[in-house]
C-alpha cells in the first residue's frame, strides 16, 4: 500500500509540474500589457520598470519566482484587482465554491444514487421509464437554464429566497441545487447501470434464495457493490463542483471561485490565471488519488495502482 | 449488523455543513441604501483608478479641495474653503483647508496631505492614467516627473545589467534616453549609440547586445545613479508648483490659466492621502524607492484593516469611510464621525453589492433587494430605454453622458499588412464619414436612446463653448470626394479592415453594409476581445478602429488633446500643424471666450475637415433609483454623491 501510494504522489507532482509549464507558456504568449488596465497608453519607461518590478521582463525569472511563490501559497499580486493578492482572491472565493460545491455533491449523491436504485429495482416500470427520462432531462438541460428558472420560480414568482449574493443561510438553497442538476443524473446513470449488473449476479441470486428481503438485498448487498463506480466518479465530480462553476455564480452571483477562471483569462491577469489553474489541478489530482485510495480500501481486489 | 450504509454518512456530512454554513452566516443589519457595481472595485487608489465605478467610491469615502454638485457636477466647496483666492494672472491658486476638515481617525486635514495624494499620481509607480493632469497643468510638474521615469527606465536597466541578465532592445532605449548614457558612450562602439531620436529598433537591439557583452562596472553605475537620483528627489520635487505654507495653506502654481482647475480638484486623482500609508511603503528604506527606481506602497493599504507595520488600515477623509470589503461580494461604507456632514448624513450605511450579472442586478432591484443601480449595460437596453422614455419606468432615467463613440481612422502607416492605406488621404475619410447613416445607428440599430454625434464633443455640455455643426450624411458628396481620390465608385480601394470587439458587432456590420453600399467599398470586419484590440490598435494594426472617449473634466480639452500630435492617446496617429498650433494657442490664451473659440476652430477641423475620426453617437447610460429614494440626480459624469442621498423606510 505504501509503495504504490509514493509512486502516485510522485505522478501527481510531475502531472501538477507540466500543468504549471504548459499554463506559464500560453500566459506569457498572450498578448497585452498586464499593467494597463485601460484604453490609455502607459509610459514605455515605466512599463519596462514595472514588468522588472514583478520579474515579468525575464521569462526564466519569471517562472521560478512565480514557482517559488506558489510553493509557500503566495500567488504575487493580481493586476486587474490592484488592491487585492492572488493568494487572497483565492482564498476568498475557494471557501465559497467549495461550500455550494461540497454541498451539491452530497446532495447529488443523496438524491442520485436512490433514483438509480429504484430505477434499476423497478426495471422498466413507468417508475423507470420516468426516472430515465428525468435524468436525460437532467444531463442535457444547461445549468444557466435550470438556474434561471429556479430563481424565477423560487426568487420572483414565489419570492421566498433571495435573488443573489452571499453571506446568509438563505442563499445557499437555489445555487446548491442548480450545481447538483446534472451531478444528479449522472450519478443516478451510473448507479442504474451498476445495480443491473449486480443483480444479475450469484451471490445475489444466493441471498433472495436464503430468504433474505428483497428490500435488504438491494439497498444493502446490491448497493455495496454498485456504489463503487459512483465513488470513482465522484472524485473528478467533487473537484469540478468545488472550484466553482461560472454559470451558476453568475446567475445567483455567487462571489466564488468559478468567475476567476473566465476573467481572469479576459483580463489576461497572468498571476490569477496560474494561480486558479494550479489550486483547480492540485483538487482534482488529489481527490482522483483520495478516492483511489477510499475505493483500495473498500474493494481490496483492485489494490491500488497507477 | 453493520451494513454499509452511504446514506447515513452522507446525510450527516450534508447536515455538518449546512450547519457550519448557518453559524458562518452574517447577521449584520442591511445597510440604509444599497447600489450595485456589476464587476467589482479595480483599486480603491486614487493614483491608479481610472475606472468610474471606482471614481465613485473614491469620492464617497475622500474628499477633495473641491466636490461635485450632485445636479450639474459643477465644483462646489469640499475640504478647502469655496472659491481659493487666485492671483490676476489666474496661476496661482491659495487653497486653505477648512478647521473642521478632519480624517476618519480624527486626525485634521492639512495642506501636505494633499502634496502627498497629488504626488502619488506623478511618481512612477503609483500614478497611472491621469498622471498628465498634473504635467498638462501644474508649473514644474512635467519636468519632475519626465525626469523620474528616464531615471526608472535607466535604472531598471542598469539593475537587470548588474545582475547579469540579458537586456532587450526596449530596455537599451531606456538607458539611452538618460544622462548617465553619457558615461557609458565612449566604451562601445560609435555606430550603436546613434539611436538618440528615432528610436530605431535595429540600432536598439545592436546597443543591447553591445551592453550584454560589455565589461563595464554595472554595480558601481547602478549605485552611483540610484544615489545622484535619490540626493537631487526633494530639491527636484520643490520646483513643481505645489507648496503647504503653513498647515492648512496650499498654494498651486498653474503652467498656464487653467479655467476648469476648480473642476479638475473635484477628480478623484486630487484627492489627499493620509500620512499612516508611509508605513506601507516599499523598497529602500532610506529612499522610499524600489531598485527600479520607483514608488511603491503595498497595496494592501486600501483595506480597511491593516494586517501589518502597524497600518491602521484605510483612513479617509470623506463622508463616510470603508468599513468592511470582501472581494467582489460586498464594499461597506459608513458615516464617518469626525466629517461635518456625520449629523446630517441621512444614509449612515451604504452597500456596494458585486454582481456579476447585470440581469440578476435588474432582478435584484425588482425585487427590492438594493435601491440604486448605476448603470444597466444588459443586451435588451433599448427596452429598459423605451421604458424610461415612454414614461412606463419613472424609476428608470437616461443620463446623456459627456462621451462619444466613434471610429477612427489609421492616418499614419503607408501600408497595413502589406496593402496600401486609403485613409492617410483626407478625402478617402471623409468620403467614409459622409456615407455614415448615423440616425440609423442610433435609432434602428442600436434604439438605446443615444444622441447622434457630428461632433467629437458633446454639444451643450460645455457653457460658453460655441460647437462646431461637424458633419451630416451626404452620398453624393462622399462619392464625389472618392472620384477626386482617385477611386470611383471605390474602384482600386484594397479591402478596408474595420477592427472593433464583440460589443460592437451590429454596429460594424451596419457600416460595413453602409460603406459597401455608397461607396463600393470591400469591408473586412475584424472582431477580437478587447486584450487583443487594444494590442492591434497600440501597433497601429488596423484602418478603421472603434473607439470610446469619456470626458474626464469640463473643458474641450479633455476631448481634444486626444488628437494633438504624439499624444499617447491619438490612436489613429493624426497629425495636423494647424490643429496641434491651434491648441496651442489656446493655452496660453487667459481670454475665455477667444480661448472657448480656439478650441472649437480646432474641433472645426477635426469634425468637418480632416476627420480622423466619425463621430457616432454620445452614450446615453440608464440608471434605475427606486421612488423612495431621493438625493440621485442623471448627471453627465455618473458620479452620485451620496451624502445627498435620503432613503424613506
Amino acid at each position: 500500500m505504501i509503495r504504490p501510494l509514493a509512486r502516485r504522489l510522485v505522478w501527481a507532482l510531475t502531472t501538477l509540474i507540466v500543468v504549471y509549464v504548459i499554463t506559464f507558456v500560453m500566459v506569457v504568449m498572450v498578448p497585452g500589457n498586464p499593467f494597463q488596465q485601460s484604453d490609455r497608453s502607459m509610459p514605455i519607461e515605466v512599463e519596462h520598470a514595472l514588468r522588472a518590478r514583478y520579474s515579468m521582463d525575464n521569462n526564466w525569472l519569471y517562472f521560478w519566482e512565480f514557482l517559488g511563490g506558489a510553493v509557500r501559497l503566495d500567488f504575487g499580486p493580481s493586476f486587474t484587482y490592484n488592491d487585492w493578492t492572488c493568494t487572497q482572491i483565492v482564498s476568498q472565493a475557494l471557501p465559497i465554491s467549495a461550500m455550494i460545491g461540497v454541498l451539491a455533491i452530497l446532495f447529488a449523491v443523496l438524491v442520485g444514487v436512490p433514483l438509480g436504485v429504484i430505477s434499476a429495482a423497478r426495471r422498466n416500470s413507468w417508475l423507470d421509464v420516468s426516472i430515465v427520462s428525468g435524468v436525460l432531462i437532467g444531463i442535457s438541460l444547461p445549468t444557466f437554464v435550470s438556474g434561471v428558472v429556479l430563481l424565477t420560480v423560487f426568487a420572483v414568482a414565489w419570492p421566498i429566497l433571495p435573488i443573489g449574493g452571499w453571506g446568509t443561510i438563505k442563499h445557499l438553497p437555489l445555487p446548491v441545487i442548480t450545481l447538483s442538476l446534472p451531478f444528479i443524473a449522472y450519478i443516478c446513470r451510473l448507479t442504474r447501470s451498476a445495480m443491473l449488473d449486480v443483480l444479475g449476479s450469484d451471490y445475489i441470486r444466493t441471498a433472495l434464495a436464503k430468504g433474505v428481503s428483497p428490500h435488504q438485498v438491494i439497498w444493502t448487498h446490491a448497493l455495496k457493490v454498485a456504489f463503487l463506480p459512483v465513488l470513482s466518479y465522484l472524485g473528478p465530480a467533487t473537484a469540478q463542483a468545488v472550484t466553482g462553476s461560472f454559470v451558476v455564480e453568475k446567475v445567483f452571483g455567487v462571489p466564488g471561485m468559478g468567475q476567476h477562471f473566465v476573467n481572469a483569462a479576459l483580463n489576461a491577469d497572468a498571476g490569477l490565471i496560474m494561480s486558479t489553474v494550479l489550486v483547480f489541478s492540485v483538487l482534482l489530482i488529489f481527490l482522483n488519488l483520495a478516492i483511489d485510495v477510499l475505493y483500495a480500501w473498500l474493494d481490496p481486489r483492485i489494490g491500488l495502482t497507477i | 449488523m453493520t451494513a454499509f450504509h452511504p446514506f447515513t454518512w452522507v446525510a450527516s456530512a450534508l447536515a455538518v455543513v449546512v450547519t457550519y454554513a448557518y453559524l458562518n452566516s452574517t447577521k449584520e443589519a442591511p445597510a440604509d441604501f444599497r447600489y450595485v457595481n456589476s464587476s467589482g472595485i479595480h483599486t480603491l487608489d486614487p493614483a491608479r483608478m481610472s475606472w468610474t465605478q471606482d471614481f465613485r467610491v473614491a469620492l464617497n469615502i475622500w474628499e477633495g479641495l473641491t466636490t461635485s454638485d450632485p445636479r450639474t457636477t459643477k465644483p462646489q466647496a469640499g475640504a478647502a474653503i469655496f472659491p481659493p483666492l487666485v492671483s490676476a494672472d489666474q496661476l496661482t491658486y491659495i487653497f486653505t483647508i477648512r478647521e473642521d476638515a478632519r480624517w476618519s481617525n480624527g486626525d485634521p486635514v492639512l495642506a501636505g496631505d494633499f502634496i502627498r495624494g497629488w504626488r502619488r499620481c506623478m511618481e512612477p509607480g503609483t500614478g497611472t492614467d491621469y498622471t498628465f493632469l498634473f504635467t498638462d497643468n501644474l508649473a514644474g510638474a512635467a519636468d519632475y516627473v519626465s525626469w523620474r521615469r528616464k531615471a526608472a527606465g535607466a535604472l531598471t536597466t542598469l539593475d537587470r545589467l548588474r545582475q547579469g541578465w540579458e537586456i532587450d532592445a526596449q530596455a537599451a532605449q531606456s538607458l539611452a534616453h538618460h544622462p548617465v548614457f553619457e558615461v557609458i558612450k565612449p566604451s562601445l562602439s560609435l555606430r550603436s549609440t546613434i539611436i538618440d531620436q528615432h528610436d530605431n529598433h535595429s540600432a536598439s537591439l545592436g546597443l543591447a547586445r553591445q551592453l550584454n557583452t560589455s565589461n563595464l562596472n554595472w554595480q558601481a553605475l547602478y549605485q552611483q545613479t540610484f544615489d545622484q537620483h535619490v540626493a537631487q528627489m526633494d530639491q527636484r520635487f520643490s520646483n513643481v508648483g505645489l507648496e503647504a505654507t503653513d498647515d492648512k495653506t496650499l498654494l498651486v502654481r498653474l503652467l498656464r490659466p487653467c479655467p476648469y482647475f476648480l473642476d479638475l480638484t473635484s477628480f478623484p486623482s486630487f484627492l489627499p492621502c493620509h500620512p499612516s500609508v508611509e508605513l506601507l511603503r516599499e523598497g529602500d528604506v532610506d529612499s522610499g524607492l524600489t531598485r527600479e527606481g520607483l514608488v511603491v506602497y503595498d497595496p494592501q493599504w486600501t483595506k480597511p484593516r491593516g494586517i501589518r507595520n502597524g497600518y491602521p488600515g484605510l483612513i479617509t477623509n470623506g463622508p463616510y469611510f470603508v468599513s468592511d470589503w470582501k472581494f467582489k461580494q460586498r464594499l461597506r461604507m459608513s458615516a464617518n464621525p469626525f466629517h461635518r456632514m456625520f449629523d446630517t448624513l441621512n444614509v449612515r450605511t451604504i452597500d456596494m453589492l458585486v454582481y456579476e450579472n447585470t440581469s440578476v442586478a435588474i432582478m435584484a432591484y425588482e425585487a427590492g433587494e438594493v435601491d440604486f443601480l448605476p448603470g444597466m449595460d444588459v443586451p435588451y437596453d433599448h427596452e429598459l430605454a423605451r421604458l424610461s422614455q415612454t414614461g412606463q419606468r419613472r424609476d428608470f432615467l437616461m443620463c446623456d453622458t459627456f462621451s462619444t463613440y466613434f471610429m477612427s481612422f489609421n492616418c499614419k502607416d503607408e501600408r497595413i499588412e502589406d496593402r496600401p492605406n486609403p485613409f492617410i488621404d483626407a478625402r478617402v475619410r471623409k468620403a467614409f464619414a459622409l456615407a455614415v447613416d448615423k440616425e440609423a445607428i442610433v435609432h434602428a440599430v442600436l434604439q438605446r436612446g443615444d444622441r447622434v454625434a457630428t461632433t467629437f464633443i458633446p454639444p451643450g455640455a460645455l457653457t460658453g463653448y460655441p460647437s462646431p455643426v461637424g458633419s451630416q450624411m451626404d452620398i453624393a458628396a462622399a462619392k464625389q470626394l472618392l472620384i477626386e481620390a482617385g477611386y470611383p465608385q471605390g474602384q482600386g480601394l484594397p479591402t478596408v479592415t474595420l477592427l472593433y470587439v464583440p460589443s460592437d458587432e451590429r454596429v460594424c456590420q451596419a457600416l460595413a453594409g453602409m460603406w459597401e453600399t455608397h461607396l463600393g467599398a470591400r469591408v473586412e470586419l475584424r472582431c477580437q476581445e478587447t486584450k487583443s484590440f487594444a494590442e492591434s490598435k497600440a501597433n497601429h494594426r488596423f484602418m478603421i478602429a472603434r473607439g470610446n472617449w469619456y470626458g474626464d473634466y469640463y473643458d474641450p480639452t479633455t476631448f481634444l488633446d486626444c488628437f494633438n500630435t504624439g499624444n499617447g492617446n491619438n490612436d489613429s496617429g493624426y497629425s495636423n500643424t494647424a490643429y496641434d498650433a491651434l491648441l496651442h494657442r489656446a493655452r496660453v490664451t487667459t481670454d475665455i471666450a477667444q480661448r472657448l473659440e480656439l478650441l472649437a476652430q480646432a474641433e472645426r477641423i477635426i469634425v468637418e475637415d480632416d476627420l480622423p475620426i466619425i463621430p457616432l453617437l454620445h452614450y446615453a447610460s440608464p440608471i434605475a433609483v427606486k421612488p423612495n429614494v431621493s438625493g440621485i440626480f442623471p448627471n453627465p459624469r455618473l458620479r452620485f454623491p451620496f451624502r445627498y442621498v435620503s432613503v424613506a423606510r
